[in-house]
């Protein structure tokens, strides 16, 4: 059985509130470069940038991180961390600030990744996390700076994202296993 | 019925018949364009001291419900229409607009060309007084130019005492300039509990209730008229605690944070202005009201977002505070009367609340 637990308006208001939120933690957007986590994380990353174009009248840049195939439903250890990799990414990161994307932050494992990753392109000013949902259950010190939803889980449950740019809609829905 | 008159301070007069009150009464003279929600309209404390003359030529259809009341007492000081009708079969429908009216003492006037009427009013600069007499004479002119209207519609209609509605929910602390009950209700729906405080509070009264949120409520009048007080607490307000503001609400809200606002022409009371939410590039409706706006090249663009924007008359319809959790509408985004489409705006206001407790 699988519930919805945001619809596509919820969604929409989340981002658009996680955009306002970065303008003002980061006092505008000079140089402010946004990298999404593959999948889902890119499309939510192409969504913020959009609204602050609209707000801003700015181009911000836009990047993707590649991270190698991490399901949850895969033995974690027999698996080894997730791997990410930044080479879609046409601009320096050097001295941005750089906004982390992902759809659904759980062991922080595909962050650290994210960050190592990031950190090889160059020696960002700063590093913030961007999450629609956090689930709970981190095995990493690592938190989100801009949070769209909190949905305590078990770790026995499933947390699906759905965006439309791939997906039938927007939703994000809770699965018992 | 009983032929009644609607003279205007040009010394023109206008022959209709009487519905409702049998009061003679004065104020500014305003037009309403929306084709729903009279009852929402006629008792929104907007417009208190106004005579309302409604573009929609049948006015009354489904009588007074209990679910579209603005206010408690009513103090709109007239109605102007084209068709008084009663014809309701709504099973919401508990009185006529005539009967209401009559209980309000409000008087109404019907049989009035009132499209013709906003035309040439429209022309007309500034407020216009009017009346609605039994007899268009020398005697009813004179009464009318030396009518003083009053700029202190928000102490008339405001509560002097706060007041909760209470619920589960969120510790929301409303500010009221004469708010309208759609506020209220739309926060009830979110199950917020809510203290209500006269637009005197101070920052330190309203931080002593230790809020979630604040909200400043619509209101009748001119915002330039409510003194510094009121700016000073929401510029403390606003650093503390996130904050939604509507109608005069939003108008101080900007003045507070350094805009500038200028009357309009011509009063704007209705519901068809595409209205663009610029973060997503799209087109909302909403009911709208307002004699001012706020003046967009005043806006200092480090201190506030341009948010939404009339595409008819260009006006800012939306602002947000570029350092804190603080934003409002111009429109009335309560949805009543009708679109509610903007009835988000309450759920950016409770996420708001919920992303600053983390």
């Amino acid at each position: 059985m699988a519930k919805v637990v945001v619809d596509a308006m919820a969604m929409q208001r989340a981002l658009t509130r996680i955009t306002y939120e970065i303008i003002e933690r980061n006092k505008g957007v000079d140089d402010l470069v946004i990298l999404g986590i593959k999948t889902r994380g890119v499309y939510l990353a192409r969504r913020i940038a959009s609204r602050l174009q609209q707000l801003e009248n700015v181009t911000v840049p836009v990047g993707d991180l590649d991270v190698t195939p991490y399901r949850d439903d895969i033995d974690h250890d027999a698996q080894g961390d997730p791997q990410v990799s930044g080479e879609n990414i046409d601009f320096s990161v050097a001295g941005k600030k750089v906004i982390l994307v992902d759809d659904v932050l759980y062991t922080g494992r595909t962050i650290r990744a994210a960050m190592s990753a990031v950190m090889a392109l160059g020696r960002p000013q700063s590093i913030n996390l961007a999450v629609l949902v956090d689930r709970g259950h981190r095995e990493l010190p690592i938190r989100a700076d801009f949070v769209g939803k909190n949905i305590p889980s078990s770790q026995r449950e499933r947390i699906k994202v759905s965006v439309s740019e791939i997906d039938d809609r927007d939703a994000v829905e809770i699965q018992q296993a | 019925m009983a032929k009644r008159y609607l003279i205007l301070e040009d010394g023109s007069a206008y022959a209709g018949e009487g519905f409702g009150a049998g009061a003679t009464t004065s104020g500014e003279v305003i037009s309403n364009l929306n084709l729903l929600g009279y009852q929402e309209t006629i008792t929104d404390q907007i417009y208190h001291n106004q005579i309302i003359i409604f573009s929609q030529p049948a006015i009354g259809n489904v009588g007074i419900n209990h679910d579209s009341y603005e206010s408690i007492l009513p103090t709109a000081k007239g109605m102007v229409v084209r068709d008084v009708t009663n014809i309701s079969t709504n099973r919401l429908s508990r009185l006529s607009l005539d009967e209401f009216l009559q209980q309000h003492n409000i008087p109404g006037i019907s049989g009035i060309d009132t499209r013709h009427l906003i035309r040439k009013l429209r022309k007309m600069a500034g407020p216009v007084k009017g009346s609605i007499v039994d007899v268009a004479d020398a005697h009813a002119f004179d009464q009318l130019n030396a009518t003083v209207l009053t700029n202190r519609q928000v102490d008339q209609v405001a509560t002097p005492k706060p007041y909760p509605n209470p619920d589960t929910g969120k510790n929301v602390v409303v500010i009221d300039f004469g708010l309208k009950h759609g506020i209220l209700r739309q926060l009830s729906e979110r199950r917020c509990n809510v203290t209500v405080l006269p637009w005197t509070a101070s920052a330190q009264d309203v931080l002593n209730l230790d809020p979630d949120g604040v909200l400043l409520s619509t209101g009748p009048g001119s915002p330039l008229d409510l003194g510094e007080g009121v700016l000073e607490m929401i510029r403390a307000v606003q650093a503390e605690i996130p904050l939604f503001a509507i109608g005069l609400g939003h108008e101080l809200f900007a003045l507070a944070n350094g805009a500038k606002l200028e009357a309009l022409p011509v009063e704007y009371h209705g519901s068809s202005h595409p209205i663009r939410r610029i973060i997503t590039n799209d087109i909302i409706y909403a009911t709208q009201g307002q004699g001012y706006a706020v003046v967009a090249k005043s806006i200092d663009r480090n201190r506030l977002i341009t948010t939404y924007v009339d595409l008819i008359n260009g006006t800012v319809q939306g602002l947000r505070h570029r350092d804190f959790p603080a934003f409002s509408v111009q429109f009335f985004a309560d949805g009543a009367p009708g679109p509610h489409e903007s009835r988000d705006l309450f759920d950016e206001f409770m996420e708001a609340m919920t992303a600053r407790e983390g």
